[in-house]
């Protein structure tokens, strides 16, 4: 048994106040010299032994109210009880595993700890307090939400050492996403009482818009549940507010040739308030530093930096840029994968080509894939173009190559169109570029075949801006495809400078393939994708020459048709650069089911990993990864290594935690209670297990107590 | 010489000067007036002469002043009846207790015969005083004397609360001793036998005396209100006494003091006997005003 508030126990010391007064009140006697002894013979005659037992009674009862009063403000908690299942709970423990959790903790008693250490160690005593009998489960919420344990678990210590294995490097925490985790994982919550504890550094880049006044959907639906949860939110902060990031990195080729320069280019972000100056910035390849540039940074300001390399050994390289100088360094680093290929092949089907020079459809993608071959110049080009007119397309034509672009093409037939369907579904990529050639009919049937052909979305018909409009530009947006994420620095080309007076317009896609990767101004897409097989389509709505628009003109063409054709081509095999979190999911040839792997992390350390089929599809696939670097996968027994990029996401390296009023706001707007220390919270779980409390019989014992001597007084004086 | 004033206070005999006793019942008089009385002619005391007027009996004129003066004058004489009242006061023990208000009831008790006594003697009745407890102690037979009144306050003044209480023999032997009717004040807090107490009372009242019983009782008899344990001993007895806690028996007590108030009441209804509880706190000469008017109904 525990006391609450133990002080009050003391008060129990006011039963001798009864007794004093009982037996003072024996011994200040007053002798009375009396007449009408008769009477009082009389009274008591009968009742003199039933007296002596009433006396004592009251005594005894006036004794225990002071006593069971003090117990009461004591509130005495039953803790044996507890061990037997009294006041047992479902306790789902929402636990931020977001990457910023690695900072050091604040207010640690182990030096160097991190905020996610001290949540680990606060999380085993919270378990370990629970009454038995109690149930819990852990929600990793960073990034996507996941849960520890299949099923919460009564084996209460296993939840600390399943713990023990979150490196929490995951990405940034989404309010939304974690509450509606919560509410999945409450349903196989197996007691009736159910709490949740939101375990976060609540760092400000999370929760900022929240405590703005933004909707949380699914903590009201969370709210609605019957019974309803508790919910408390649970702060582990850090006292680092300094840190230094990359906070993004832009390669100016997916794909390089031998010798070809690939740039790379890292933006650097001081999130702290004191200003740092010639911070080194090092370059590294294949794990050597080339390298190193320095950079200086005012307090929360930021800095760019370019580095140009040039591998000279086909296969995959590793490049990373690495900053020093910041305590917190997990964020200090960017990796990722170049692949060098001798040459890149790509198929170029001109649907009409021009007699003069740059009018036929194909001329301008020519020129922009093979610049330096078009400019006579020494310098290699990674890409290598093959021009051929739809009617001269043999199968041979398909061999040996990577991309296939059709432009302005009316139609393919017979063997011709077979092919190209079974090139892009062994891997290939197709680029289809519109043009007044086109049989919208034709494309329509064969090619996008009610959503199972090749075309990423059905064509409505051909559309114009008018003479007297002004003519449809690229909707200025933020880009999220891979194959153009370099234009959203305005570094890489203005994409709203392309004018399209006529393009084809495609229906809204509705197949989860689909994906928009460019849009004009005027609702439709420029530029869709769509997987099919294990390739993937791109079509472009206008002309990859002059004849409806000016896009061949711009100067981001270049990059833009290089990006978008390498990205055709890289796409089989492994991205870039992953975020920490993600798993590896590599596709296989079918052959390859049941093939071993080595995966060896930065450290050194290697798992092996086996093949599997899934839905007629051989994979390689890896449990999360949880630590950046770069990763070797490597099938026993072959020659190479394929390299892996892993980068923590850069939203996570802004530490700022919300300020408390503002936690405390959103906390009082939902109705959670919120604690930011072990012993706050061990304070508020107290004060709501009533059920373990032995106050309420208490009560109740003194209101008996109460009514008790008050009728055995009327008793006694009534005789 | 005792004198009344030893007993009583100036104001006290100034209220007293104003109180008639009438009595209820005829009792052996030797006078006219107030108290009719059987023996028709028997002269008291002469008061004076005064003129014969028309109307007047013949047989009432004084032939010696008519031969001496030639002139017609009647005699006149007192015309109370010579009543014959026996105060009985009781001093044993239980009447020694002096209540938390400092109000000594035997002392209440000696006043209150004192001005019945003065009162009676004042109305040319004859009075005489007992004084008991266990046994009788004082016997002093009626007198209709002025200075009988000192004798008997002297015996007041002389007399302390004894013992024990024994008041049913008592009276029986009153109704030996008392060989003509009259009147029996009783003043006591009769804290004896009920039932005794009232069969002595019953043979006094065959004999022809009627009684008046004055019960005392002290505030605190009434209402017990002891807030502390209490040591009670008995006044009359020194080896009995009781220690308890008198908040807790007072309901029960009071049950019991009403039904013993009730049951002489009752009895002394029965028998035809006036009555009246007398708490010490009140005035006593209020208390005989009271008195009386219930007699003059």
């Amino acid at each position: 048994m525990t006391f609450l508030n133990i002080a009050l126990l003391a008060g129990a010391a006011a039963f001798l106040i009864p007794l004093l007064i009982h037996l003072l009140n024996k011994r200040k006697v007053v002798t009375v010299r009396w007449g009408a002894m008769h009477l009082l013979h009389e009274v008591i005659r009968q009742r003199k032994r039933k007296m002596k037992i009433e006396q004592l009674l009251l005594l005894i009862t006036r004794i225990s109210i002071p006593i069971v009063l003090a117990l009461c403000l004591a509130r005495p908690a039953l803790t044996a009880l507890r061990s037997f299942g009294l006041g047992s709970s479902s306790l789902i423990v929402m636990l931020d595993d977001s990457f910023s959790m690695r900072a050091p903790a604040e207010k640690s008693a182990t030096p160097g700890a991190s905020v996610a250490d001290t949540a680990r160690s606060d999380l085993q005593q919270i378990t370990e307090s629970l009454p038995g009998g109690s149930a819990a489960q852990v929600v990793l919420s960073g990034g996507t939400p996941r849960k520890l344990l299949d099923q919460p678990t009564t084996a209460l210590d296993l939840v600390p050492k399943k713990l023990a294995d979150v490196s929490s490097m995951s990405g940034p925490l989404s309010a939304n996403d974690m509450f509606q985790a919560a509410t999945s994982a409450l349903k196989d919550a197996p007691n009736a009482a159910r709490e949740i504890v939101v375990v976060s550094d609540f760092q400000e880049a999370d929760w900022k818009a929240i405590a703005d006044g933004a909707a949380l959907p699914a903590l009201e639906n969370l709210s609605k549940q019957e019974p309803k949860p508790q919910i408390t939110f649970y702060r582990v902060g850090s006292d680092l507010a300094e840190n230094l990031s990359i906070a993004s990195a832009d390669l100016s080729a997916l794909v390089a040739a031998e010798t070809q320069p690939i740039g790379v280019r890292v933006r650097i972000k001081n999130h702290g308030k004191r200003p740092w100056q010639d911070i080194p910035v090092h370059l590294e390849a294949d794990g050597a530093r080339l390298r190193t540039a320095r950079v200086s940074l005012a307090p929360e300001g930021e800095a760019v930096l370019s580095f140009t390399h040039a591998f000279d050994k086909v296969g995959d390289h590793s490049l990373s840029v690495r900053l020093e100088g910041d305590s917190f360094s997990d964020d200090n680093a960017f990796h990722s994968v170049v692949q060098v290929r001798n040459q890149l092949n790509v198929l170029l089907i001109d649907g009409k080509p021009g007699a003069l020079p740059l009018e036929g459809a194909t001329d301008f993608l020519e020129l922009a894939l093979t610049p330096h071959t078009s400019a006579a110049n020494s310098l290699k080009d990674l890409i290598h173009t093959k021009k051929v007119e739809p009617r001269k397309l043999r199968s041979d034509d398909f061999k040996q190559t990577e991309v296939i672009i059709l432009a302005n093409v009316a139609r393919l037939q017979g063997r011709a169109f077979s092919d190209l369907d079974k090139f892009v579904k062994d891997g290939g990529g197709l680029l289809i570029f519109a043009g007044p050639e086109c049989d919208i009919d034709w494309y329509n049937r064969e090619l996008y075949k009610k959503g199972e052909g090749l075309l990423p979305a059905a064509i409505k018909g051909q559309a114009r801006a008018e003479i007297a409009d002004s003519p449809a530009r690229i909707l200025t947006q933020r880009l999220t495809h891979p194959s153009v994420l370099y234009f959203n620095d305005a570094r890489g080309g203005r994409l709203q400078d392309a004018e399209f007076r006529f393009w084809l317009e495609f229906a809204p896609p509705s197949n989860e393939n689909t994906q928009r990767i460019l849009n004009l101004d005027r609702n439709v897409p420029l530029l869709i994708e769509k997987k099919h097989g294990q390739g993937r389509v791109i079509a472009c709505a206008t002309t990859a020459n002059a004849e409806w628009t000016n896009l061949p003109l711009q100067p981001f063409f270049v990059p833009l048709m290089q990006r978008l054709t390498t990205y055709l081509a890289t796409e089989g095999s492994a991205p870039a650069w992953q975020l920490v979190g993600s798993s590896l999911h590599i596709p296989l040839e079918k052959a390859e089911l049941g093939a071993e792997f080595t995966l060896r992390d930065p450290t050194g350390q290697s798992q092996t990993l086996k093949s599997q089929q899934e839905g007629g599809k051989v994979f390689v696939q890896s449990p999360p990864i949880t630590q950046p670097g770069i990763f070797q996968l490597q099938r026993i027994g072959a020659d190479k290594p394929t390299l892996l990029a892993f980068n923590t996401d850069n939203t996570e390296s802004d530490l700022k935690p919300l300020p408390t009023e503002d936690i405390k706001k959103i906390a009082d707007r939902h109705g959670i209670a919120y604690a930011d220390s072990l012993q706050s919270y061990q304070s508020l779980d107290r004060s709501r297990r009533f059920g373990s409390e032995l106050w309420q019989p208490l009560l109740i014992a003194l209101i008996a107590l109460l009514f008790f001597e008050v009728l055995l007084q009327q008793r006694i004086a009534k005789g | 010489m005792a004198t009344l004033s030893d007993i009583l206070q100036a104001e006290d005999i100034t209220s007293l000067q104003h109180l008639q006793l009438f009595a209820r019942t005829v009792v052996e008089g030797f006078t006219t007036g107030h108290h009719a009385s059987p023996h028709k002619g028997f002269s008291v005391e002469f008061r004076q002469h005064r003129p014969y007027v028309q109307g007047d009996e013949i047989r009432r004129l004084d032939w010696k002043v008519f031969g001496r003066s030639d002139r017609f004058y009647i005699r006149e004489y007192d015309e109370e009846t010579n009543l014959r009242a026996t105060l009985v006061l009781d001093a044993s023990g239980s009447m020694n207790y002096r209540g938390q208000k400092g109000v000594h009831k035997f002392d209440y008790a000696r006043k209150l015969a004192a001005s019945l006594a003065y009162l009676l003697m004042s109305q040319q009745d004859a009075v005489g005083l007992v004084t008991f407890d266990s046994k009788l102690r004082e016997n002093i037979p009626c007198r209709t004397k002025i200075t009988h009144l000192h004798l008997l306050l002297e015996t007041m003044i002389k007399t302390e609360p004894g013992k024990d209480t024994s008041l049913a023999p008592v009276i029986e032997s009153l109704a030996q001793r008392l060989t003509r009717r009259g009147l029996v004040i009783l003043i006591s807090d009769f804290f004896d036998d009920p039932a005794a107490i009232l069969k002595a009372c019953g043979i006094l009242r065959k004999k022809g005396h009627e009684i008046i019983a004055l019960q005392l009782w002290d505030r605190d008899e009434l209402e017990f209100s002891f807030g502390n344990w209490a040591r009670f001993e008995n006044l009359e007895n020194d080896d009995d006494f009781l220690l308890l806690d008198p908040a807790t028996i007072r309901q029960r007590y009071l049950e019991a003091q009403k039904h013993f108030s009730e049951q002489l009441k009752e009895g002394f209804r029965k028998h035809q006997i006036d009555y009246l509880s007398l708490p010490t706190d009140e005035s006593h000469s209020m208390a005989l005003r009271n008195y009386l008017a219930l007699r003059m109904r």
